[in-house]
């Protein structure tokens, strides 16, 4: 299969906000490469940080994190996430991994011109 | 009803592929996503569908759970929030619990994002569906969670939606507080003039229904009020009213209608003249003007008033480029739908009154729609009333020369020929604007359109219903509508909401936190790091005849963010239908191949 080779970009989308964002930019049919795999939860608090390591180390090149930011529904959500992921970093250092390959972001449910970026910046490091 | 205990074996899965007329099937590669998936671990049916959400689309799930014993379900079709809730009351009604099912996007997040690469679109779609597979396989079935609701709405806004939507939540029983902001019920039509299409005065409308509602002992009204805080659930909202003395009231509702209305569009200074002239005037200034006059001839501000001129759109159908931008940088692209039938109702008022005013009127498309309306525009031409066409990429140019007002624009009917015309009057058909309403949309997380009005789930299958279960809009909030359009978008968000309210409980997604007793350690992690206060405790347990600290969730207060499964280093609390250990057989799905 043509995919095969392909650098995976896993995406972290949001069941209130990034989710719906990148249905909108599927609205309005906006094309971007298909090697992006978004993933729908709660909210990417959840995950600790090894789950990070982990997925790089299975094989995925990059992931972006499409938080909800201000539009979170859990108040307080964010600032517990974008400590972990300090500390991610931190770890990816310690294995060589470049930080770039991980993005914390945010993306409203209308952000459709901020959702392309962000996978066009990513696309941009994996291909590297 | 299966359950948790079933072995690997045991878990069957089918998996339903929707073409969605040519949506989805004119990009990706149906044929061989299920000649794919059919051979994939556990999958003992794949099958396709054109409309999978149709009802022989939901028969081909609820047949196969019945007669080849499919006990987990993959749906890959729209994005799950048009129809989740319709595959799960199919696998429902055949009798599977309805939560042992994943529903995959491969319409908003693949076909229609990967036109150009369907090779590339089929492969993301297999994999997507593969990784959908893992995830059900692991999921357990879950009971919906139910909660006590509040018997009462809160209508926020008493323009004429809030009031019918008040007036039909109370004849079905349903208590009601509207909160306005002004001191009086009534909106944009507490106003001077009559409006279409039951010619009758503005105010005799709002006079009718405030009567209704006065006089209901069900509902309370809350007048030059102001919601400072919104909190709770679905059942169970928390309402903060700061009153017109400073007093704070608190009041429970089950359900919310949201009818904040719309706010008139104000034209810049300059803008077609406005406010360089006091003879520029806004369509809703021209009608109270022109209710207020009376005599043989039109006279305003002492100057006798002969010709008026008549601008559609502005303010409306705005393009980037040609006309200012709004204050958030963007133009109003979307049309507000009622000027041009309310500016033509209006010319046609103007000259039963004052037969020998001219009236020029310039558009770019005449929408007066509706039969009723339809007929405004015939009614104008016989009065003679004289219409321009200007092309859509062009605006008429505005010059003040003496006491008259001159108009030079294009004129499309009279084959493109550029044309000048002196009036004594402009009015400008200045439509609607979403109304300011962050403090709401924020309090209760609501999405907006891209045009800044509220954005229902969908304006089809789902229209009035807000992102939030049990919040719903009304009128004008959503989108210009007239009064007609408002009433009865206001109808049917008071039924919906009283659909809801109709039982003592309402059904919760059982989408919380759970804890595996057997591995907690009762450090206590989780509740550190838990947003809501109360949500997870430390409590001790008899286990096994040990007595045990542990941790405890309270479904009613977790709302299911996952911050606590992050920090257990035991991986003893996960999230109920997102667990952690289903996102990671997801990505190894992902990664395979
Ligand atoms: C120039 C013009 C002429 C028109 N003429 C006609 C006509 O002839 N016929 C016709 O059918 N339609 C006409 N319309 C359309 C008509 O005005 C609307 O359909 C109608 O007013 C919509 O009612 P609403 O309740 O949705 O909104 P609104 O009338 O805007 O009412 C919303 C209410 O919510 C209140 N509110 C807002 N925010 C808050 C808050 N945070 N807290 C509490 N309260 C709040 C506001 O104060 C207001 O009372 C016209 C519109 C325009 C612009
Ligand atoms: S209703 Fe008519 S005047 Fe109003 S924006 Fe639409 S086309 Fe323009
Ligand atoms: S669930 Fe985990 S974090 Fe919470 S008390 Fe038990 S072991 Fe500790």
């Amino acid at each position: 299969m043509q995919q095969n080779n392909k650098s995976k970009i896993l995406i972290i989308a949001t069941n209130h906000s990034s989710y719906p964002g990148a249905n909108a930019v599927g609205q309005a049919h906006i094309s971007y490469p298909s090697n992006t795999y978004i993933i729908r939860v709660p909210d990417p608090v959840m995950f600790p940080e090894d789950f990070y390591i982990n997925s790089f180390k299975k094989g995925i090149s990059g992931i972006i994190i499409m938080s909800s930011g201000s539009d979170c529904p859990y108040e307080g959500a964010y600032k517990r996430l974008s400590k972990r992921i300090e500390n991610v970093y931190i770890k990816m250092k310690e294995l060589n991994i470049s930080t770039e390959r991980l993005r914390l972001t945010t993306i409203c449910t209308v952000c459709r011109e901020a959702f392309i970026k962000e996978i066009s910046d990513m696309e941009r490091i994996v291909s590297k | 009803m299966s359950d948790n205990n079933l072995n690997e074996a045991q878990k069957r899965v089918g998996v339903y592929v929707c073409h969605c007329g040519g949506n989805i099937s004119d990009v990706v590669d149906i044929k061989k996503i299920v000649d794919e998936i059919s051979k994939y671990h556990s999958v003992v049916v794949a099958r396709d569908y054109v409309f999978m959400c149709s009802s022989n689309g939901q028969s081909l799930i609820e047949d196969d759970i019945k007669n080849m014993g499919i006990n987990r379900i993959v749906v890959a079709a729209c994005m799950p929030s048009l129809h989740e809730l319709t595959f799960r009351n199919a696998i429902q009604r055949a009798g599977l619990n309805p939560y042992l099912y994943e529903h995959i996007n491969i319409r908003e997040q693949v076909s229609w994002v990967h036109k150009d690469n369907p090779q590339g679109a089929t492969s993301k779609a297999i994999l997507l569906i593969k990784a959908g597979v893992e995830k059900v396989l692991m999921q357990d079935p879950l009971n919906a969670i139910r909660v006590n609701a509040e018997h009462r709405v809160l209508i926020i806004g008493g323009g004429i939606s809030g009031m019918r939507a008040a007036v039909s939540s109370a004849d079905n029983g349903i208590e009601v507080v509207i909160v306005e902001k002004e001191k009086k019920l009534g909106g944009k039509l507490n106003r001077d003039g009559y409006v279409y299409p039951s010619d009758e005065k503005a105010v005799d409308i709002v006079n009718k229904f405030s009567k209704k509602i006065l006089s209901n002992p069900l509902i309370k009204v809350y007048t030059e009020s102001e919601i400072i805080n919104i909190g709770g659930y679905v059942g169970n909202f928390d309402i903060k009213i700061k009153k017109t003395d400073g007093d704070i009231d608190n009041i429970k509702a089950g359900s919310i209608i949201v009818a904040t209305g719309f706010d008139h569009y104000m034209p810049y200074d300059g803008e077609y003249g406005y406010k360089k002239s006091d003879y520029v005037l806004r369509l809703k200034e021209f009608i109270e003007l022109l209710s207020k006059s009376d005599g043989l001839e039109f006279v305003f501000k002492g100057k006798k008033i002969n010709s008026i001129g008549f601008i559609h759109c502005v303010g409306s159908r705005q393009n980037e480029g040609i006309d200012a931008p709004q204050a958030d940088g963007k133009v109003n692209e979307y049309c507000s739908r009622v000027c041009c039938t309310s500016g033509i109702y209006t010319m046609n008022k103007l000259k039963e009154k004052f037969p020998d005013v001219n009236v020029y009127d310039v558009y770019a498309d005449i929408r007066t729609y509706g039969m009723e309306s339809e007929s405004l525009y015939e009614i104008a031409s016989k009065h003679d009333v004289i219409f321009f066409r200007r092309p859509l990429d062009e605006r008429p140019q505005i010059t003040f020369e003496g006491d008259k007002i001159k108009i030079t624009t294009t004129d499309i009917l009279s084959f493109n020929e550029r044309l000048e015309m002196e009036v004594d009057m402009l009015v400008l058909l200045t439509g609607m604007k979403p109304s300011e309403i962050d403090d709401i949309s924020g309090y209760l997380k609501l999405s907006k359109s891209t045009n800044r009005f509220l954005q229902e789930v969908h304006p089809k299958l789902r229209p009035v219903e807000m992102n939030i279960n049990g919040v719903f809009a009304a009128g004008t909030s959503l989108s210009p509508m007239d009064i007609t359009e408002s009433l009865q978008s206001a109808q049917t968000a008071a039924m919906k909401s009283a659909i809801l309210l109709s039982n003592p409980d309402i059904p919760l997604d059982p989408f919380v936190a759970v804890v595996d007793e057997e591995r907690c350690t009762g450090c206590g992690r989780c509740v550190e790091e838990c947003l809501y206060s109360g949500a997870v405790t430390i409590t001790e347990k008899t286990i096994d005849g040990n007595i045990k600290k542990v941790a405890y969730v309270n479904p009613a207060m977790c709302k299911g963010c996952g911050a606590c499964v992050a920090v257990c280093s035991e991986r003893a609390i996960d999230l109920n239908g997102s667990r952690l250990s289903q996102f990671e057989a997801m990505i190894d799905a992902i990664v395979k191949e």
